[in-house]
Parts: C-alpha cells; structure tokens; sequence
C-alpha cells in the first residue's frame, strides 16, 4: 500500500508552490481513505466531514515542512487521526454510530461471488459488533490493518506509534477479538 | 494468517463505509479562498514590474541610486514585501511604534477582530494597541521583546504595512504567507494621508507574515522559519 499513485509527487510540488488545483487533486485522491480513517476514530460520519476537512486544511498549512519525496498519505492520515480525536475530544454532540455490515446484496447479484458465501450476514454483524466492543487502542489497529488495509508504516504513522508496535498492538487486539467472540487462539 | 485475519479480510469487502463527501472544492476554497482574493496582486506585480523598467530607465540614465527600482512584489492582504536591488538609507532611530502599552483584555475589546494568540508561546510579557491602525493593531511582546507577534485587519486597508527587503534577502513564499531572513530590511507604515513612515526593525531579520482569515498576522523574530510557522500554527 506504501506504492503510490506516479502522479503523487507532482502535484505534491505543485501544491508546494501554491496551486490549489493541484492541491485538490491531492484531496480528490485521498479523501476516502482520509474520511474512512476519520470515522474510525469518531463513528460519525458528520464528525468525520468535518475533521478531515480541517485535516486537509492544516495538510496544506504545513506543506512547507512536509519532506520533499516522502509518501503523502501516512502524513496526512496522522493530522486525520489528530484532528478525528480532538473532535471526539471536543464533545460527543453526535450520535456514535456502529459501522454495519453491508445489506444483503451480494445475495441479489446475478453470479455471487465465491467469497461472499462464506462469510454469513450473522457473522459479519458478530464481528463488526466484536471489533466495536473493544478499547479504542485495539479497534483503531484492526480497523487500519484489516479493515481499511493500511500498510503498517501508514497505520504507524496514523496511531504515532512505530512499526514494530503496530505488529504487537495487532496481535493483542486478535487475541481480545477472539475472547470477545468466544474463540480459542 | 489465522482463520480470524482470514474472516477480517472477507469482512472488509463488505463493510458498507458512510458514502465519503466530495470535500475537494471546499478545501480549495478555505486553502485558496478564490471568492475573497483580489485581482490587485497579479496588477501590483505588473504596476511593480513597469514602475521598475522605467526607474531602471531613469536609474540608467542620469541617477546612481537605484532606491525605487522593485525587482520583485510579494502581496499579501495587508501587506507587501519589495525586493529591490539596494536597501534605502534611513536616519531614523529603530522604533517599532508598538503603539501604547495595554493588556490582552483591553486590547480585544479595542480591536475590532477577534485577536489571536499563540498558544505555542504562553503568555505575553507585553500587550500594545495601536489605535492608528484600521481596525487597530494588536502586538503581543515575548522574551522581552525579543519575539514579537502583531495582528490587524489585512481587509481594511490593503496596503497599511510593507517591508522592503535586499536582494541579500531570502524571502521564501508560502500559500498564504511569506517568509523573510537573513539580511536586514526596512518595514513600514502606510499612513492614512498615503505617506510612509520608514523604520528599520529591531529584531532579527526573520519575519512570517500570515495571512488569517481578515487578519495580517507578523511573528518577528522567530529562531527558524519552522518555529515561526509552529507559532503561526498555534493561533488561537
């Protein structure tokens, strides 16, 4: 996931440079992972709106300081991330949403594919309702890696945490997961 | 990968996301503020770069000081920053008219903006308002005057603060700010009658200016053009 797009760098220098359309072809690239990430943290969606605008914002404020060359996106999603908290931080004015599993479409598709029938509707809701039932610290790590299939050095730098304990927070929050379903390792 | 990781990896085709908003125009909008720029920026280049061809013309011709000659224009709202091949002589004494001395109180209810105040640096050892300024401006004295944060309204009166800086200069444009180190530059007032009043600064020669929101912010005398921008970052 760290391969990014061949367009990256340029526009990243444009918008360096000022150019603010270049600068929204960064935001039009990224804002799903960005507002995906977002509403992690906060669980809604309006919540998740408004932070990554704000992020998308302070990204460009700091543009100067961001090292030339380097991967744009783990940089944007730790000031995601930052500003998703601060939202939470700020108050949940907000109803907190669960994530659910999507409706039963696969079912209506002409030729299901294989992988659909064999995960039932009852077991993703089992597990979405088990990831969300655990501390923030072990749902945000699976939701990045699994969920939102974040590499490990974009879910280092969207947690501030190093690499290393991106694995070991990982395997952590699996074993909670498992206890929470009931499961043996 | 576990049985679990498997399941979590089939889950993740089917976790139906909030549909994801289309923010990039807003965005542009707040980073670029299209509606609020003013056409006058390109205009004062193009004034700037004529003005500098005919006194260079002039200069050419009879005059050895190159004192008006513009080599480059950088405008913010509020503010301009003039590169020019040599720096005016001035008699005056360093002074930055602060303006008088008041507290953060007093100086927002003077102000007809709401005044910004660096987080990153704690509390002011000294508070001025100058009332001359449109709008009035605000200036927030620290580590005893050594760094100096001022603000006024940018919208009220486009060209109330300029500084005029060498080619020894570096001045590092960013959006919506502008960066200034290294060699000494003069800074001046722009005087409701159309006059200047020139001053050479006091402080080291490193300036941001920021543009925020209707205010013009100046932080004087940071160590570093990250430690101004962190400054900048921290208005509050």
């Amino acid at each position: 996931m760290e391969d990014r797009p061949p367009q990256e760098k340029p526009l990243v220098e444009r918008a360096r440079r000022g150019d603010v359309e270049a600068y929204e072809e960064l935001v039009r690239m990224h804002q799903t992972i960005a507002f995906r990430t977002a509403f992690a943290v906060t669980r809604s969606a309006a919540d998740a709106e408004e932070a990554v605008q704000e992020a998308f914002v302070k990204a460009h404020g700091a543009l100067g300081r961001f090292r030339s060359g380097a991967p744009f996106r783990p940089w944007l999603l730790a000031i995601v991330v930052n500003e998703a908290r601060n939202r939470i931080a700020a108050g949940g004015r907000r109803e907190r949403l669960a994530l659910r599993a999507g409706e039963e479409r696969r079912q209506e598709d002409a030729v299901p594919s294989p992988e659909a029938a064999l995960l039932s509707r009852e077991r993703r809701e089992e597990l979405l309702d088990a990831i969300e039932s655990l501390p923030e610290r072990d749902r945000l790590v699976i939701w990045c890696r699994h969920l939102l299939e974040l590499s490990e050095a974009e879910t280092a730098a969207a947690l501030d945490c190093r690499r290393g304990t991106v694995k070991s927070r990982l395997s952590r929050a699996l074993e909670r997961l498992r206890a929470e379903l009931g499961e043996e390792a | 990968m576990s049985e679990l990781q498997r399941e979590l990896e089939l889950l993740r085709a089917d976790v139906e996301f909030p549909a994801t908003p289309d923010i990039a125009a807003t965005v542009g909008q707040r980073v670029g503020r299209p509606a609020r720029r003013r056409p006058r920026a390109p205009r004062r280049l193009a004034l700037a770069l004529v003005a500098a061809l005919v006194l260079l013309a002039a200069l050419t011709a009879a005059v050895p000081s190159a004192r008006d000659a513009v080599l480059d224009l950088f405008g913010l709202d509020g503010a301009t920053v003039e590169i020019r091949p040599e720096l005016p002589s001035s008699e005056t004494a360093p002074d930055l008219r602060l303006g008088e001395r008041s507290s953060l109180g007093a100086a927002r209810e003077a102000a007809d903006y709401h005044v910004l105040v660096p987080a990153a640096l704690g509390p002011p050892d000294g508070v001025f308002l100058n009332r001359a300024a449109p709008g009035g401006e605000v200036s927030l004295s620290y580590r005893d005057g050594r760094l100096l944060v001022s603000q006024f309204r940018g919208d009220r009166d486009p060209d109330y603060v300029g500084k005029i800086a060498s080619q020894a200069t570096t001045v590092h444009r960013l959006e919506g700010a502008v960066w200034i180190e290294g060699a000494p530059h003069f800074f001046f007032y722009r005087m409701p009658d159309g006059g200047l009043r020139e001053d050479t600064l006091r402080l080291a020669g490193n300036v941001l200016l920021v543009e925020r929101g209707e205010l013009l912010v100046r932080i004087e005398g940071a160590r570093s053009e990250r430690r101004a921008l962190e400054i900048a970052d921290s208005l509050r």
